[in-house]
């Protein structure tokens, strides 16, 4: 048996991948690279209409039966891509145009009702501290968040776009990303906003403490046909989901089939989340090619926001000076 | 009779032994005309090497190890060793352009790595030339952590990785995270311009040669203001050298800016330390009072 799994021929091992069971399959052998590697290789998307946390409408509910997908999929791809970002805006553009909607991109297969795994389908809660940590952040924040650059966040600021991650998440469009594998690293690019992020695989040790990235460290080894890829040394400002500069984040690709890469991520920091969690997204083979996002060399937003926040304080001087 | 100098002027060639034997009683006339005949031989062995092999062209023939796909292997961290990215012309040194920083910011003395006698810029070229270099400090695209295209990001005085397979060649540069990737198969015709240009790959023997294109105009060649349009045509040539070395070099093409193409070499070497890796050099966030100062609710003074 080799080639693809199709839902009608064999649902029971179909269900079984699309939920992420490694099931072995008689007589398929998994795809290697010319040196034995298990191949990651390739052009892929992580593009989904899997929410990150389950609605709480479905908590319990892990999964949808084929059909309850299939209907919410048709459901989520019908709605405006402004819409699905919870976009208020009067103005805004129409992504189909630039064949930038979800719908027009190739989606992987998934009957799952959130990315993050188990019955709760949730973030867990934030600890004491984080409560009070993010709480104080906030209020620092009020009524500065145009201050300047160090202000706004930092996708305007073309720093760190949650596709890079890590974890790396799919983002409104262009969540493409290229797998490459050389002698000893596996190189992971995404798209948005070209950054490689090139992992020895030997399992070697991490930086010292003292040097922090925006992406952290990453170190990874094979455990059988998996990438297991162990990053620490975050910096303070990376605050993935309100986290602090001890995350911890454990990341594992496996080559489910010769269409699809299964991507599971666990987010550990206890000066953050009560508990450890765990999300899996499925990513599906594009054509693509990866173009080039110079995002900073053609970054006006954030000189038009900053600017536009100051045209806004010189109209309320003036108003005020009136009165 | 003849003197024995004078035989050699007229016949113009070494030495017979005839005419040593008839020589060998005097030793020390043996000796000037061995020593005459000797630069001679030398002189004529010179000229035949220099007008044949080219010093800058030589490169040493090496066969580096395989790929299991059975190319040469080009896997590595590798970084240039020269001031290229100061200037890519031969320059002495120099003060910069923030006297603040004194020794620190002033321009290091280099070789250059353009072969031949100088660039060939076009007359309204060269004049735009001059004024990159003396409005530098607000051109240079480099200091406002712009993308450096190619070929600046190989000789940027900061380590790349090449991670090869043989589809897809990979080189990461720690500058900026700039990244490209050089398509090996399918060669297709870039899609729209970019600053690290589009490039395809392939392999002449123990040489990758790479064809870039769909370069924008937005780079520099260098902190000199050496620029180009967006003509501009590269090819470049890795071929291993040695177990840690490479030769690089790149042939520019731009008829909007130069009067005919020219070609720039240099040397890449391995970093072979063991914990030798790239590190994130976002530089984004170190450019924004630069860019963004003066927007600022409270700029600085």
């Amino acid at each position: 048996m080799t080639g693809r799994y199709t839902l009608r021929s064999f649902p029971a091992l179909a269900l079984a991948a699309l939920i992420g069971l490694t099931l072995p399959v008689a007589g398929e052998t998994p795809l290697r690279t010319a040196d034995d590697q298990p191949d990651l290789q390739g052009i892929w998307t992580s593009a989904t209409v899997v929410p990150l946390e389950r609605p709480v409408n479905l908590k319990g509910k892990e999964f949808y039966t084929e059909a309850e997908a299939a209907e919410n999929t048709k459901r989520v791809l019908g709605i405006s891509s402004w819409e699905r970002l919870g976009s208020q805006a009067e103005v805004h553009y129409n992504m189909s145009q630039f064949g930038l909607d979800l719908s027009q991109e190739k989606i992987a297969l998934s009957l799952r009702t959130s990315m993050i795994t188990g019955p709760d389908g949730r973030i867990p809660p934030f600890t004491p501290e984080a409560q009070k940590r993010l709480a104080e952040r906030a209020a620092r924040n009020r009524g500065h968040q145009f201050d300047g650059p160090e202000t706004r966040p930092l996708q305007e600021r073309c720093i760190v776009f949650s596709t890079e991650g890590p974890p790396m998440l799919p983002a409104a469009y262009n969540s493409d990303l290229q797998i490459v594998q050389g002698r000893g690293y596996v190189a992971i690019v995404q798209e948005v906003i070209h950054s490689a992020r090139i992992i020895r695989t030997d399992g070697s040790a991490h930086l010292p403490e003292t040097i922090r990235q925006w992406l952290g460290d990453s170190r990874g080894h094979w455990e059988g046909d998996t990438l297991v890829v162990d990053t620490t040394n975050f910096t303070d400002r990376t605050a993935f989901r309100g986290s602090t500069a001890s995350l911890h984040l454990v990341e594992r690709f496996t080559r489910v089939d010769s269409e699809t890469i299964r991507y599971e991520f666990t987010a550990e920091d206890p000066a953050t989340w009560v508990r450890p969690w765990t999300a899996q997204l499925m990513l599906a083979r594009i054509e693509g090619p990866i173009l080039e996002f110079a995002c900073h060399e053609g970054n006006l937003g954030l000189p038009h926001t900053l600017s536009g926040a100051r045209e806004a304080e010189k109209a309320a001087e003036a108003s005020k000076a009136v009165k | 009779m003849e003197s024995t100098e004078e035989t050699l002027r007229r016949t113009n060639r070494p030495i017979s032994i005839p005419t040593l034997v008839r020589l060998r009683n005097s030793k020390k006339r043996l000796k000037s005309v061995l020593a005459s005949s000797a630069m001679t031989a030398v002189s004529i062995l010179a000229a035949i090497s220099l007008a044949f092999i080219p010093a800058e062209a030589q490169i040493p023939a090496y066969k580096a190890p395989r790929t299991a796909d059975g190319n040469p292997d080009l896997n590595g961290i590798w970084q240039v060793m020269n001031t290229a990215n100061w200037d890519i012309e031969g320059h002495a040194a120099g003060p910069g352009p923030l006297f603040q920083l004194g020794a620190a910011g002033a321009i290091p003395p280099g070789l250059g790595v353009v072969e031949g006698d100088g660039l060939p810029y076009l007359p309204a070229a060269a004049a735009k030339k001059k004024e990159n270099f003396a409005n530098r400090l607000t051109l240079d695209p480099e200091i406002k952590c712009y993308l450096p295209g190619v070929p600046r990001a190989t000789y940027l005085p900061y380590p790349f990785q090449i991670v090869q397979s043989q589809k897809y060649i990979l080189i990461s540069y720690e500058f900026a995270g700039a990244v490209r990737t050089i398509n090996m198969e399918n060669h297709k015709k870039a899609p729209i311009d970019s600053w690290m240009g589009w490039s395809n790959g392939n392999w002449e023997g123990e040489t990758l040669v790479v064809d870039v294109t769909g370069l924008n105009d937005q780079t520099w060649f260098d902190r000199a203001g050496n620029f180009h349009s967006d003509g501009l045509h590269v090819v470049e040539r890795y071929t291993p050298r040695s177990a840690d070395t490479l030769h690089y070099e790149a042939t520019i093409e731009d008829p909007k800016v130069f009067s005919r193409p020219w070609k720039m070499s240099m040397i890449l070497y391995r970093h072979v330390e063991p914990n030798a890796g790239l590190l994130e050099f976002k530089c984004v966030e170190f450019v924004e009072e630069l860019l963004y100062g003066p927007l600022r609710k409270k700029p600085a003074k």
